[in-house]
C-alpha cells in the first residue's frame, strides 16, 4: 500500500468514526417511549458502550416480579424483556433520566430502586443522616451534663462517713476510734486530714 | 441488726425526658407499621389509571391486520392480558368469552398474550373456546408499556381511549361488570 493510500484510508476511515455518534437514531414512528418521554436527548450507543450503560441504567430499575432484585440481576422473564427494552432505548439514544421516566410512567415510583428526590422521598435519604446526627448530639449532650453535674458535687475523699467538716461519727467513743485508725492508716497526725482545722 | 445484703430498692422515677425521646423514635415506626402491614406489596398501585392507555400496534394470533389501540377508539375496550400456563386466567377466561359475545358491538374485547407460545395459546383456544382476538406481544413491549407484573391483569379503556379502571387478578362477574360501566359501558 502507498503512503498516499494508506492516508487517505485512515482518513475516510477516521471520518467514518468521528461521523457515527453524530447519526439521528431512528425512532418508529409514534412510538411509545417518545410520546411518553419525548425524542431521544441523548446519543445513540452502540456495542461495548451500550452493554455496559444497559447495565448500569437496568441496576436502577426494580424488578417488578422479584421486588428485591434489580432488573439487571433479575431472572424473572419480565425482568429479561424490560433490560431488553432498556438496551433498545439507550441504542436509540434515550437518556439514563428518559429512560427511568418512561419505567416510572408504566410502574410508578416504585419501579426505581433510588427514589427520586421529591417530596417525602427526602426523608428516605436524609433521615439516616438525621439520625446520626441527633443520636451524637445526645450523646454528647449527655456527657456534658455529666461531667457538669460530676464537678457540682463535693468532693468526699473518706466515704461513708457522718457530715460535718471533720467527717467523724457524732458519737465521740467512736470518733475517737476514726481517728486513731486514720493516724495509722493514712499517717494524718491526731487523724485529722492534713490541711483542714482542728 | 442491719439487714446485711438486703438493699432497699427506691422505686426510680419516671424520666420524662428519655420517654418522650423515646416515643418520638418509635411512634413514626409503628406508624409505617400499622399502615404498610396489611398491604400486599405485590399490588402495585398503578398509575396508568386516569391516564391515556399506551398505544400499541400488535398482530392478532390468527393472523390479519395489526390491530391498533386508536382503532378500538369509540366504545369501551377490556384489554386482558393473560397466558396458559396462569391458572387464574384460565378461571376467569369462561366469563371473558361469555361477556364477550352477549355484549357484542357494545364493547370491544381484546386479549394480549404474556410469555406465552403461540401454539399452547392456539391449542388452549380450540379447546376452551374464544370470543374476540388475542394479539401477540413480542418482547412484551406492550405489557412493559401497561405497567404488568404479572397475570392475569386487565385493563378498561373508554371510548376516549383513557384508563378508566384496572383490575388485578381473576375477574368475577361483578367486578368485571363495575369496571365496565367505570369504562363507560350505558346500562
Amino acid at each position: 500500500m502507498t503512503p498516499r493510500l494508506t492516508a487517505g484510508f485512515a482518513l475516510v476511515t477516521t471520518a467514518l468514526l468521528l461521523a457515527a455518534p453524530l447519526a439521528i437514531p431512528q425512532q418508529p414512528a409514534g412510538s411509545e417511549p417518545s410520546r411518553v418521554v419525548g425524542p431521544s436527548r441523548g446519543r445513540a450507543l452502540a456495542g461495548e458502550v451500550l452493554a455496559a450503560r444497559t447495565e448500569e441504567v437496568a441496576g436502577l430499575l426494580r424488578c417488578p416480579v422479584c421486588q428485591g432484585l434489580s432488573v439487571a440481576d433479575s431472572p424473572a422473564t419480565m425482568a429479561v424483556n424490560m433490560k431488553a427494552q432498556v438496551k433498545e432505548l439507550l441504542a436509540q439514544g434515550y437518556d439514563q433520566e428518559q429512560i427511568l421516566a418512561y419505567f416510572e410512567h408504566s410502574y410508578g415510583e416504585f419501579v426505581r430502586l433510588e427514589p427520586p428526590l421529591r417530596g417525602v422521598n427526602w426523608l428516605v435519604w436524609l433521615g439516616p443522616v438525621l439520625a446520626l446526627a441527633a443520636g451524637g448530639a445526645v450523646v454528647a449532650w449527655t456527657l456534658r451534663s455529666r461531667r457538669r453535674a460530676a464537678a457540682e458535687e463535693p468532693v468526699v475523699p473518706l466515704p461513708g462517713l457522718g457530715p460535718g467538716p471533720d467527717m467523724l461519727p457524732d458519737d465521740p467513743e467512736l470518733a475517737r476510734h476514726v481517728r486513731r485508725v486514720r493516724e495509722l492508716a493514712y499517717g494524718w497526725p491526731d487523724g485529722r486530714p492534713p490541711g483542714s482545722s482542728s | 441488726m442491719s439487714e446485711a445484703g438486703v438493699r432497699e430498692h427506691k422505686p426510680r422515677p419516671l424520666n420524662q425526658r428519655v420517654l418522650l425521646v423515646g416515643l418520638a423514635v418509635v411512634a413514626p415506626l409503628v406508624a409505617v407499621l400499622t399502615m404498610n402491614l396489611g398491604r400486599n406489596p405485590h399490588v402495585i398501585g398503578s398509575p396508568l389509571v386516569g391516564r391515556a392507555a399506551p398505544d400499541f400496534s400488535l398482530r392478532p394470533l390468527d393472523g390479519g391486520e395489526p390491530v391498533t389501540l386508536a382503532s378500538l377508539r369509540g366504545r369501551p375496550v377490556v384489554i386482558n392480558f393473560w397466558a396458559t400456563w396462569c391458572v387464574p386466567c384460565f378461571q376467569e377466561h369462561a366469563l371473558l368469552v361469555s361477556t364477550a359475545r352477549s355484549l357484542a358491538e357494545r364493547a370491544r374485547f381484546i386479549g394480549v398474550i404474556y410469555e406465552d407460545s403461540e401454539e399452547q395459546v392456539r391449542g388452549f383456544l380450540a379447546r376452551q373456546g374464544s370470543a374476540y382476538p388475542s394479539l401477540v406481544d413480542p418482547g412484551s413491549r406492550t405489557a412493559i408499556a401497561f405497567g404488568i407484573f404479572g397475570v392475569p391483569e386487565t385493563f378498561f379503556i373508554d371510548a376516549e381511549g383513557r384508563i378508566a379502571a384496572k383490575h388485578v387478578g381473576p375477574l368475577d362477574a361483578q367486578s368485571l361488570e363495575a369496571k365496565l360501566r367505570q369504562a363507560g359501558l350505558a346500562p
